[in-house]
Parts: C-alpha cells; structure tokens; sequence
C-alpha cells in the first residue's frame, strides 16, 4: 500500500500547515463543538462555518478531489444512519441537521488530519498530559501500520501464487489464515523492537 | 584497559538449544573485528549479550564485562551508552514517527536538556550524511537511508563500541560503498556480524570464525579470510577480493 | 458502527465520555500494576495490527464485504484490559486519520466499541469457555463472544441515538441491532478462523491464559466489580430506559441521574409514535428482541459445531511448528 495513504498531504507547505499543531487542533474542536453543540442551529452558523472551511480548504493547497473523495467515502454511511431518524415526528429538518452537522464535522477534520503530520497531533497529546503510555502505544501503531499493510499484501500475492485454479479452502479461511500469521509476526516484531528500544536505554 | 571481555560465556534458549559454548575472548580499544560464520552459528546471539539484551534473566555473575564493567542488570544503562547495538533489520529499530525523533531516543533517556539533544542529533546526522532529513517519516525513506538512521541513533550516544549485526544486508552496491565509507570514519571498537566477507576483508584488522556456538579461529583478518581450508570448513569461503590481486 | 459527529446530543456524549474515561484509566490503572514495559510496543503493534485487519475485505454476497472488529479477538489474545487499551487507540486513530467516527463521538465509540464489546463479549467467552468443557471450548467461546459484542456494541449504539433524540429506539433497535444480529455471525466466523490460524502456529498459546500474556491480577474481583459497573451503568441509561415496559421508568432513570427530562429537548421520542407492529408478535422492536435470543441460541450452536470441526481439522493437519522465542541468527 502507499505510505502516504490518507494524511499523504499532511506535509505539503501551505499558510494553514505552516501553523501549530496546537492551534489547529484547537480550532478544529471549536469549529466542531460550534457546529453540533447547539440542537437547531440558525442557518447562518452552519453557512459561516462552511464558508470557513471552503477559505482554509482553498488555502491550503490540498486538491478539492481529494476532499470530495474522502467525503464521499462517508456520506452513505451518514445518510443511511441518518435516514432512520426520518421515521418520527419533526424527521426531515432532523434528517437535514444531522447530513449537514456530521458533513461539516467530517470535513474539519479531514482538513486537520491533512495539514497536521500524525506525530505533531501526538506531540499536542503529551503536552495536555494524555498518560504516556496511550500515547507510545498510538505513535508505535502509526508508525508500523504501513510496514504491516505491506506484509499482508506480501502474504497475500505469496499465497495467490501458489494457488493453482480454485481455491481449496474458501476466501475466508484464507484471509483469516493472513490475519492469524499477521499477528504472529507482529508480536514477534514487537519482542524485537522492544530489544531495540532496552538497548538504546528504555525502561 | 580491555574494550570488550568475554570469559566462559555459554547460553542456551528456552527450547534447549545451546546458542552459545564456552566462549572466551578480548577485544581491545580501537579494534576492527569481523564476526564470521555460517548460519545458525551464534554471532546474533552473542552480540545481544554486549549489552545485556541477552540473558533476559540478568543473572548475578557476569560473562562479559564492557572497559572493565561487568554486564550485569544494574550496570545496563551506562553498558547500553556505551554499546551501540546495530540490529538486522532497520524496519525494528526505526520505531519513531520522524527521524529526528527516532534519533534523539537515545539522547532523551539521558535527561539532557532539549538544545543538547537537538545538537546530538544534528551532530549525528551530519556524520551519516543525511542533514536534512530530520522531519522525515521513517517509512518513507530507502533501505540505506534507514540504515543510516539507525546508525545516526547509535552514534548520537556517542558509544566507544559498535556492534554492528549484518549492516550490509539488503543494500544495494552503492548502499553498501557509502556504508564502508561511513564505518571507515566512525572512531569507535567495532564489532561486526556479518556474512559480507568483502567488508571484513576490507573494514576489519581481525577476524573471528563462530561456529557451532563456539570459536573456531580468531586472529588477523586478511590471514584467515584467505585460509581457504579454514573457511570452506566452515560454510564460508575465500573473497574475490582476495583470490584476485587488487588494486585496492 | 462508528458514530459520526452530531447524531449525539450533549449530554449522551457527555455521559458516555465520562464512562469510556472511567473504563480507560481503569484498564490503564490494572496494566500499570502488571505491566512490564515489554508490553508497551506489543499493545503498540496489536493496534497497528488491528487497524489493517479492519482493513481487511471479506466478501459477502454481491459486492458487500464484512469486516473484522476484533474487540473479542484481541481480549483473547492479550487480555481484556490491554484489549479495550488497543481498540481505544485504534478508534482514536481512525478518527483522526480517517475521519471515520466523530471526534467528539470518541467517547461514545469507544465505549461502545471499545469497552462494551470487549469486556461483553469476553465475559460471555470466559462463561460459554468454562461450560464447554472440551479442548476446543475457547474457540466456541470466542465465537459466541465476538456475536455477542457485536450485538451488545450496536445496542449500546442504538441507545445513545435514541438517548440523543436522533432516532427512535422503535426504528434503531430493529434497523441498526437487527442488523449487527447477522453481522455479528460474520465477527464470529472470522475470529473462529483467526484463532484457529494462530493457535496452529503457536499451540502453546491455546492452553495459556489470556494468550499466556496476563498475569493473574491479585484482586480479581475489584476489576469485576467496576468492569462490570461500568457496563451496567451504560446499559442503564442507554438502553433501559427504551427497553423497558414502562415509558415513566424513562423519567426515574433521568431524574436519578439528575436531569429534568422534560427541559432537555428535543423530547424523547421512544414511546408513541413509529413503533411498527408485526402480526402475531407485537412491535418490531419485541421481534427484534425475539430474533436475538432465538440467535444467541443459534449461534451458540453454530460457534459449537464450527469450533469442533476447526479443532478437528488442525489437529489432523499436525501439530503447528514450534518457534524459539529470539533465536534469530
């Protein structure tokens, strides 16, 4: 898989990336608690909001494509959620505020995943005194997702290739089988960089 | 005084096999010392044991002792600045998000203050040749660049002992000609694993044969390198770069 | 099942923040006590491991794909506290990464997720485990675990939209849990087949404890006790207020808890309206109800049979190679 799958513009240079984890994590909240704190916003909140969104979309330098596709890649699951609030009274305006409450949510933080880099989130994490351990255990995950995602590509096309014809065993039983090896190499990849870690002085 | 000493060191895994038999042997300061043998020979497990990594029971009585200090669990983190343990596969050993991070880990656990780690660091990559690279994400780099960082990491601790398991392993020619470079100008005892009987022949004074979990031959590098009986015995052979007459 | 920003009100998110809180630093406080800081990069990996194997697409019929949640997968592995540390940081992540959940919805994605998938479903692993008492009776446990807290993370799910005024329990309840009925048995097929994977690798982790990788806690059941609290607590204000007979305990319930039921709005839409009567069987939402305890007994069996077969197969296929712990050279 490609390395820079989803925050792949999260270290282009543009005014807003240029700007501290802090404060843009910061503004992400407000915007967020802004748009889906108060029951029945008036209009102009969520036009505002919008209207923001779009100038530090356009600002910062990431191709509208890529929002639209990541949007896109959430909006059926929130209108089909959100389709079951129709059934009860008062559920089309429900129905209307919950698709553009989630959809300005979303898009904030799209923005912030892809102008902050992963670690600088985590940085601002340490710094409000989230505990120690939540915080190596995120910054190691992030760290070997993409190493595991290429193993289970390698074992995948492994497999594949010694698979002549139909398959004897069905599709889920050979994707578990990927899965179970997958974990069986990740806490034997874990016992290593442990050794790595004591041997650079970690306790 | 001895860099590195080594006296009856035996080891054994949890499923019985014994790794490693009555080994004895001194390293002075300043050595070059390639560490050769086939597969299965105990060189890995050996070099986990300079710093303390292996046994991981820490017993009482040491087996090794580092200028003087015997590698026991008290003594393992001053043992482990003054090691720098070089893993196989960098994917291990590069664990932090950027660079600059995975670079500082070493200097961090010290309690230096932010502008001397910042300074270590520089220091350190400016000698792998990779300034520049501190805010780059580890995942994005190539095989000899990782390479280098976790050297950078080592080197920010500024060891007087480099233990090096397998540097060459899956570089590319030129990879490996900028690794030689480096390894030439790092002023430290070096200790390398290695199955690159180019680089022992061309990086290292000594030479020492594992086998078996035991020492088989140790002595000038270039004699036992072009011992061919010697290393065909033991899975090994003669260089190229001895069987021809070089200009090098 | 994530819950995206702005379907939950205030409160709910308040509510189930404060209990994902409590059950985090509950789950942190037990592994500080046991935990060697061996365990650290391995929850780290866990994690990263789990966020690919969510990844994963498992063909269902047409072009539909299930997924993997892994709450009760990973407990088994490593341990329900380290389980409910691991899923946490994979729901943060893919918040923040993904956008896939709210950020203010962490709170209640984790507990559903995080804390009440894994902690119902190993309790109904250890149960169902401690009945079954054949060489394969973790895996029948792990597969009636991973059905139940698949069902139990979607009731808790469906309580919060209804606690929130979103949607109707009488619609969510037979939409949204109905739902996770038949999904769970997908969660159930595919952690029977993972552990099946992994315990013919490495068999020594069958026999262990919690995947050999927990140690006994002294106190056993103080961490009952407030797991358990935990879960009660959410389940009261979630779901009794809905799944109860009588509307008033709505009022008990919110009163105790100390909110003026009529001063939140919008109002609380559980009772009147929209409640879809099914011939012979009352509301949708009583036949909903009906259709889970018929598969809690459907799956148990089922998990029984496929459990057996799997441990039959790999033990005919011999018994797993044996690797040394470090011994690369």
């Amino acid at each position: 898989m490609r390395h820079d799958y989803w925050d792949r513009y999260s270290r282009i240079d543009s005014p807003v990336h240029r700007q501290p984890a802090a404060i843009k994590a910061a503004f992400a909240l407000v915007m967020i608690l802004i748009t889906v704190i108060p029951p029945h916003p008036p209009i102009f909140i969520f036009a505002g909001v919008a209207a923001l969104l779009l100038a530090l979309i356009a600002a910062s330098r990431i191709p509208v494509l890529f929002f639209l596709k990541r949007l896109l890649f959430f909006e059926p699951f929130i209108l089909t959620v959100a389709a079951l609030a129709l059934f009860q009274p008062g559920g089309f305006p429900k129905f209307l505020t919950l698709v553009v409450k989630s959809t300005l949510s979303l898009v904030t933080v799209i923005l912030l995943s892809n102008t902050t880099p992963f670690h600088e989130l985590l940085r601002v994490l340490r710094r409000v005194h989230v505990p120690s351990v939540f915080v190596t255990m995120m910054a190691l995950m992030y760290r070997y997702i993409f190493v595991l995602a290429d193993e289970t590509q390698r074992m995948r096309r492994a497999r594949q290739s010694r698979t002549f014809g139909k398959r004897r065993e069905g599709t889920w039983v050979f994707l578990s089988r990927i899965v179970g090896q997958l974990f069986l190499r990740s806490t034997e990849r874990a016992e290593r960089i442990y050794a790595a870690m004591s041997a650079r002085g970690w306790k | 005084m001895l860099a590195v000493e080594v006296k009856n060191l035996g080891f054994r895994y949890e499923d019985r096999h014994v790794a490693l038999r009555d080994i004895t042997l001194a390293i002075g300061e300043g050595e070059s010392v390639g560490l050769i043998g086939p597969n299965g020979a105990g060189k890995s497990t050996f070099l986990l044991h300079l710093n303390g990594i292996l046994p991981e029971d820490a017993k009482s009585e040491a087996a090794v002792w580092i200028h003087g200090v015997p590698v026991i669990k008290p003594n393992l983190p001053r043992i482990r600045r003054d090691v720098g343990l070089l893993f196989q596969d960098p994917e291990d050993q590069l664990f932090c998000p950027t660079v600059f991070e995975d670079v500082a880990f070493g200097p961090r656990q010290f309690g230096l203050g932010e502008k001397d780690v910042e300074g270590l660091v520089r220091e350190a990559l400016a000698k792998v040749d990779l300034q520049g690279f501190e805010r780059r994400s580890p995942h994005h780099l190539s095989s000899g660049e990782k390479q280098r960082v976790c050297l950078a990491g080592l080197l920010a601790c500024r060891p007087r002992i480099l233990a090096l398991d397998e540097p060459t392993r899956g570089l590319d020619p030129r990879g490996k000609r900028l690794l030689k470079t480096l390894l030439r100008t790092i002023e430290a005892t070096k200790i390398i694993a290695t199955h690159d009987l180019e680089l022992v022949a061309e990086l290292c004074t000594r030479a020492v044969v594992m086998d078996e979990g035991t020492i088989a031959a140790d002595g000038p590098a270039l004699t036992i390198l072009a011992d061919e009986v010697l290393m065909l015995k033991h899975g090994l052979e003669k260089p190229h770069i001895l069987r021809h007459s070089h200009p090098h | 099942m994530h819950i995206p920003d702005g379907f939950l009100d205030p409160k709910t998110l308040v509510a189930a923040s404060a209990l994902s809180v409590a059950g985090l630093g509950r789950a942190l406080w037990v592994l500080r006590t046991r935990m060697s800081s061996r365990k650290v990069p391995l929850m780290g990996l866990a994690a990263a491991f789990l966020f690919v194997a969510q990844m994963i697409n498992f063909p269902v019929v047409g072009g539909t794909s299930g997924h993997l949640l892994g709450a009760v997968l990973v407990s088994v592995l490593l341990g329900p506290s380290e389980a409910i540390l691991v899923m946490s940081v994979v729901l943060i992540a893919q918040a923040f990464l993904f956008a896939d959940g709210g950020v203010l919805a962490l709170g209640a994605n984790v507990f559903n997720m995080g804390i009440a998938a894994v902690l119902g479903g190993y309790f109904f692993y250890r149960l169902v485990a401690a009945v079954v008492r054949t060489e394969y009776g973790k895996l029948v446990g792990a597969a009636f675990g991973a059905w139940a807290s698949t069902v139990l993370a979607s009731i808790c799910c469906t309580g919060e939209l209804a606690w929130s005024g979103t949607v109707a329990w009488s619609v969510g309840f037979p939409a949204m849990t109905g739902i996770h009925m038949l999904i769970g048995i997908g969660e159930a097929l595919i952690t029977a087949l993972v552990l099946t994977a992994v315990y013919r690798a490495r068999p020594s982790l069958m026999s262990a404890k919690d995947g050999g990788t927990a140690e006994p806690s002294a106190k056993p059941f103080a961490g009952l006790l407030i797991y358990g609290g935990l879960i009660t607590l959410g389940l009261v204000l979630f779901v009794l207020p809905f799944a109860s007979k009588w509307p008033d305990g709505l009022e008990k319930i919110a009163a105790v808890v100390g909110f003026d039921a009529k001063a939140v709005s919008p109002p609380f839409v559980s009772s009147p309206l929209a409640d879809y009567r099914v011939p012979g069987v009352g509301s949708l939402s009583a036949a909903t109800a009906l259709a889970g305890i018929i598969g809690a007994v459907l799956v148990f069996t089922v998990s029984f049979i496929l459990a057996r077969a799997l441990h039959r197969k790999s033990s005919e296929d011999g018994a797993g190679r044996r690797r040394r712990p470090g011994s690369r050279i």
